[in-house]
């Protein structure tokens, strides 16, 4: 008995002392940028690519791409600590104004400095705008991506429903023009994504979900949304509550699919499925909205970062600005004009949104500094509301308060913050 | 002659009452395991064939245990993809990782154990289960100063980091205390008037007595460290020192829940095969049944 | 003399109390602190006093109170409805385990304890696909027309299923390991005395493994009112916030896509603490009575 305690004890001393060779790693070699994004999954890959690719030009200073699957948690971690903050990361471009409150994003205005094409001119101008909060650019974006509407070729065909397309709006109206034309397990339209469209269909009828500055949840039109958006339930033309609205169309079962553009990709491993792009369906005839975000690079309050990096910096985001057409395989839209302009880009789907200055248009981000609070008590509640499930008046109220009271609990830690 | 009939037919008799108490208990027992296995097993099966399906036949109606073509398309995507998903680095991380964690664990929580419950010292309940009543407090924003922690001892991307904070646990002392609270005084207080010392009795009388519920205390925590995601995800930054649950992760996409189905279970089995077969190695001891009186000699 | 009987229970609980105070305590501590103030995870905590407890408590206009008393609702029926089963299934698999005759083990321990092992998001998406109208079981083998995750009291069956599902292998083997050392003595002499498998049961087995029993008891039930993984993947709280937990609610505080509300979440995080406290010293000091 003795005798295998000591074995035991050796035993965890020799991988102790093993464990302890592998020890802690240069955190902040100066000679190599930390880039952390959330990019999980094939995401992941493509941006190793294009990473992979600067470095194979020998810049001064390297790229090191780390992928993390709770990035923002990790990021308040290291924020607090202090140490171990990346050089560079890719953050989402609803939690801009968050940071930039918190004081926690330095601004590029050296990176811009260091490549003078990293300027506003050169991006689409909604992915721009999203990182510039009172006249400062904290952030350079990556791409848009986007509340997008698949449809199933065959599926229109079969029921006459392609002239829907014609105009690039499908409205609410034409949807419901499918009522008795469907057998009894297909349906017109499925709920993925029903946040995004319900936040969509604000801008369709010419609302916001803020008043100055104030949040703007019980309004008459998001009433109106959610009403509209409901017509589609009652005529049995959505896809049942709680089932899966993706599988299903990826089963062939469902005509359109509001999902996001970086489901392209998922959707064409399935043998079988005929399918496009559109707008997100409108509840108004003249105007179609998508609501969309953007991945964008972010330099966090790292005073280790020394002038040279945020040179290295620059020489990659101007890397990334021409070469980004690698980042369309992931489904999404490179917020790069020269990309989406190039003829390479042509070849993905998602180039539909940027055919034309109007398609441009329809991608809408929602830059308010609270949207963050707004789009989660949107999504708790939309599911319920579209489907008649509570009453419509009262849930926008509790909605309403729900914002406010958390709004009213951050300003006082952001108080704090501010001293 | 007369009086060995007479036994036999008492022994056949007895036999037979036997038998036909025994297939009664024998039966509900049959029944009722089998019945909960059927049931248990159906989604591990599904589970497990779902890793051999394509996202065509996943998403095509009707329910098949069974795949239509198999395929391996899954487990390749998993493991080509070695540069941003080096998985067998990965697997040999947390073997390491739980395996040295597994091993302090047992010491630790034996030692403690025997400490709460074998030994006399003033306040020993109370401070029992006021530590107890402690790590039942639901750490939330506790990950925060868990990090700074971690991090002012310089364990941020180390094994250290997934090895030793566990070892502060409660609930496998709590466990081990219960058992020896089990096992009865007068074998330590023999030992005792022998002269022997606490540790002496620690190592012989109790440890061989508390053997089964150590290996079960161990299997818990392999498994506990091998499953383990929250924390990883937040310690670690450099991908070829992740443990597999958490690098696993980096497989997932961000957007929904899900892309491709298939592969998520794939990766999802291939993480449990370690974990498995130390249940299939370690069940042979849990339930070893131990004579107390040997137990002392021991 | 004295002072070396003093040194040895150091010596045996003194190096876990350590590792307790630096990874348990002083976070615990930490979280304690934060409660009584309003943060965002970023900056210097700003000191409220008991203003969190009372908006929580007390103010029933404010959300964190409704999310707070939904939240708890919630988690204390998903404590009803799962504790019981996972004490009493495994029990019973425990005991039919025990039975001398029975073959295939461990091959049928296998199986019960397989589930455990299998992480919560694939173990979730089997469930989802399961429950899944047009892909699973319940449409295509029972007919069922309903959507189970968004109708009640099928959200809670889903969750239910999931979690028996996955939680009866651990108590098992704890169980497995207790009976396995009580006497065959015992049972023998009981034998003797005629005693069928009921009363062996009640007058054997359930007094000799009261210690573990107390355990599996605690441990199961502080465990479930920790929930959030399983809701939050089967129905992602709903229909109407019916299967909304208290810790999916405390984690959107603290760690949603908005600025962080961590003084709130922590807050509703040390009452969860309290209740679990009080229940489980509940349940301890009522059972080890019972015992003596």
């Amino acid at each position: 008995m003795k005798k295998k305690l000591g074995a035991l004890l050796t035993g965890v001393a020799v991988t102790a002392s093993l464990l302890a060779g592998c020890g802690s790693s240069n955190a902040n070699d100066p000679n190599t940028i930390t880039f952390w994004t959330p990019l999980t999954g094939d995401d992941g890959a493509y941006m190793d690519n294009l990473v992979k690719e600067y470095n194979a030009t020998n810049p001064a200073i390297k790229v090191k791409h780390v992928v993390t699957s709770d990035m923002y948690t990790k990021i308040s971690t290291v924020l607090s600590s202090g140490k171990g903050v990346p050089d560079l990361a890719i953050i989402h471009a609803d939690r801009v104004p968050g940071y930039v409150k918190q004081k926690q994003l330095e601004p590029m205005t050296t990176v811009m400095q260091a490549q003078p094409e990293l300027k506003e001119a050169n991006f689409l101008p909604q992915a721009w705008g999203a990182g510039n909060i009172d006249g400062t650019q904290y952030t350079i974006p990556l791409d848009i991506h986007s509340n997008v509407m698949y449809y199933n070729k065959d599926l229109l065909k079969k029921y006459g429903a392609e002239s829907f397309l014609d105009d690039h709006n499908v409205t609410i109206d034409e949807l419901l023009s499918l009522k008795g034309k469907l057998p009894a397990d297909e349906y017109a339209v499925n709920d993925a994504l029903m946040g995004w469209v319900l936040l969509g269909q604000i801008q369709n009828l010419g609302g916001d979900i803020q008043q100055d500055g104030k949040p703007a949840v019980n309004t008459p039109v998001m009433k109106q949304a959610i009403e509209d958006i409901k017509k589609i339930n009652d005529a049995g033309l959505m896809t049942p509550f709680g089932e899966d609205g993706y599988l299903m169309f990826q089963s062939g079962k469902v005509l359109f699919s509001t999902d996001g553009t970086w489901s392209s990709t998922a959707h064409a491993k399935v043998e079988g499925l005929n399918f496009g792009v559109t707008n997100v369906y409108s509840a108004s005839a003249d105007k179609f909205t998508n609501r969309a975000s953007s991945h964008m690079f972010a330099m966090f309050n790292n005073e280790k970062r020394t002038d040279e990096k945020e040179k290295g910096v620059a020489s990659f985001l101007e890397f990334i600005r021409s070469h980004s057409v690698e980042w369309a395989k992931a489904g999404q839209i490179p917020a790069s004009k020269e990309v989406v302009e190039s003829a390479d880009f042509k070849n993905y789907m998602q180039s539909f949104f940027t055919s034309d200055e109007k398609e441009i248009k329809s991608l809408y981000i929602y830059t308010y500094e609270y949207y963050p609070y707004i789009a989660e008590a949107v999504d708790k509640y939309v599911g319920d509301l579209i489907r008649g499930n509570v009453p419509i008046d009262e849930t926008l109220q509790t909605m309403q308060k729900e914002v406010e009271d958390k709004i009213a609990e951050s300003g006082g830690a952001a108080a704090k913050t501010d001293k | 002659m007369s009086n060995s009939v007479m036994d036999l037919d008492k022994s056949a008799l007895a036999v037979s009452r036997k038998r036909a108490k025994i297939s009664v208990s024998q039966i509900v027992a049959y029944v009722f395991l089998g019945l909960l296995c059927v049931i248990w097993i159906i989604p591990v099966v599904f589970g497990i064939t779902t890793s051999f399906r394509s996202q065509t036949e996943v998403v095509s109606t009707g329910f098949r245990l069974l795949p239509v073509n198999w395929i391996m398309d899954n487990y390749t995507a998993i493991l080509e993809n070695t540069s941003t998903a080096p998985i067998m680095r990965w697997l040999m991380n947390s073997i390491i990782i739980a395996t040295s964690h597994t091993l302090l664990v047992v010491i630790v929580i034996s030692i403690t154990g025997y400490g709460y419950s074998r030994m006399q010292f003033k306040g020993r309940n109370i401070m029992f289960f006021t530590l107890l009543g402690i790590s039942f407090f639901p750490g939330v924003v506790n990950l925060i100063p868990s990090y700074k922690i971690i991090d002012a001892l310089g364990w941020v991307n180390t094994s250290w980091a997934m090895i030793i904070p566990g070892l502060a646990g409660m609930g496998n002392i709590f466990l081990v205390r219960q058992f020896m609270m089990g096992i009865p005084k007068d074998l330590d207080e023999s030992a005792k008037v022998d002269g022997a010392s606490h540790f002496r009795i620690y190592f012989s009388v109790i440890l061989p007595l508390i053997k089964p519920v150590l290996i079960v205390c161990a299997l818990f925590s392999f498994t506990g460290s091998w499953n383990d995601f929250l924390w990883p995800v937040i310690v670690y930054t450099d991908v070829d020192k992740m443990p597999v649950t958490a690098g696993l992760l980096l497989l997932q996409d961000i957007y929904g829940n899900y892309r491709m189905i298939g592969q998520l279970m794939g990766s999802a089995i291939l993480a449990i095969i370690p974990t498995l077969a130390l249940f299939l190695f370690a069940q042979k001891y849990f339930v070893q049944s131990i004579n107390l009186n040997s137990g002392i000699k021991g | 003399m004295k002072k070396k009987l003093n040194l040895a229970p150091a010596f045996f609980v003194g190096p876990h109390l350590i590792l307790f105070l630096v990874f348990v305590v002083i976070p615990t501590i930490y979280g304690i602190y934060v409660s009584f103030t309003q943060w965002n995870l970023a900056g210097s905590p700003n000191w409220v006093g008991f203003s969190n407890y009372s908006t929580i408590l007390f103010d029933t206009s404010s959300t964190f109170h409704t999310q707070f008393f939904n939240g708890l609702k919630n988690t204390l029926l998903f404590v009803l409805f799962t504790v019981p089963p996972l004490i009493i299934l495994p029990l019973a698999i425990a005991v039919a385990l025990s039975h001398k005759k029975v073959k295939g083990k461990t091959f049928i321990q296998s199986v019960l304890y397989v589930p455990g092992l299998i992480s919560i998001s694939a173990s979730a998406l089997i469930f989802t696909l399961i429950f899944n109208k047009q892909l699973g079981i319940t449409g295509n083998v029972f007919g069922s027309t309903i959507a189970w995750a968004t109708h009640q009291p099928y959200a809670w069956i889903t969750i239910i299923i999931l979690t028996i599902w996955g939680g009866v292998g651990g108590n098992m083997i704890i169980y497995r390991a207790s009976i396995s050392g009580v006497s065959e003595e015992l049972y023998e002499s009981a034998e003797l005395d005629g005693a069928g498998s009921i009363r062996k049961f009640f007058s054997i087995t359930l007094p000799s493994i009261n210690f573990p029993l107390i355990f599996t008891f605690v441990m199961t039930t502080a465990g479930a009112f920790n929930v959030f993984g399983q809701p939050l993947m089967m129905t992602d709280g709903g229909p109407q916030q019916s299967t909304s937990v208290l810790m999916m609610y405390i984690r959107q505080l603290a760690f949603g896509s908005g600025e962080s509300i961590a003084g709130m979440a922590s807050a509703m995080a040390v009452l969860l603490g309290l209740v679990i406290l009080v229940i489980s010293a509940l349940q301890y000091y009522v059972m080890n009575r019972n015992s003596n």
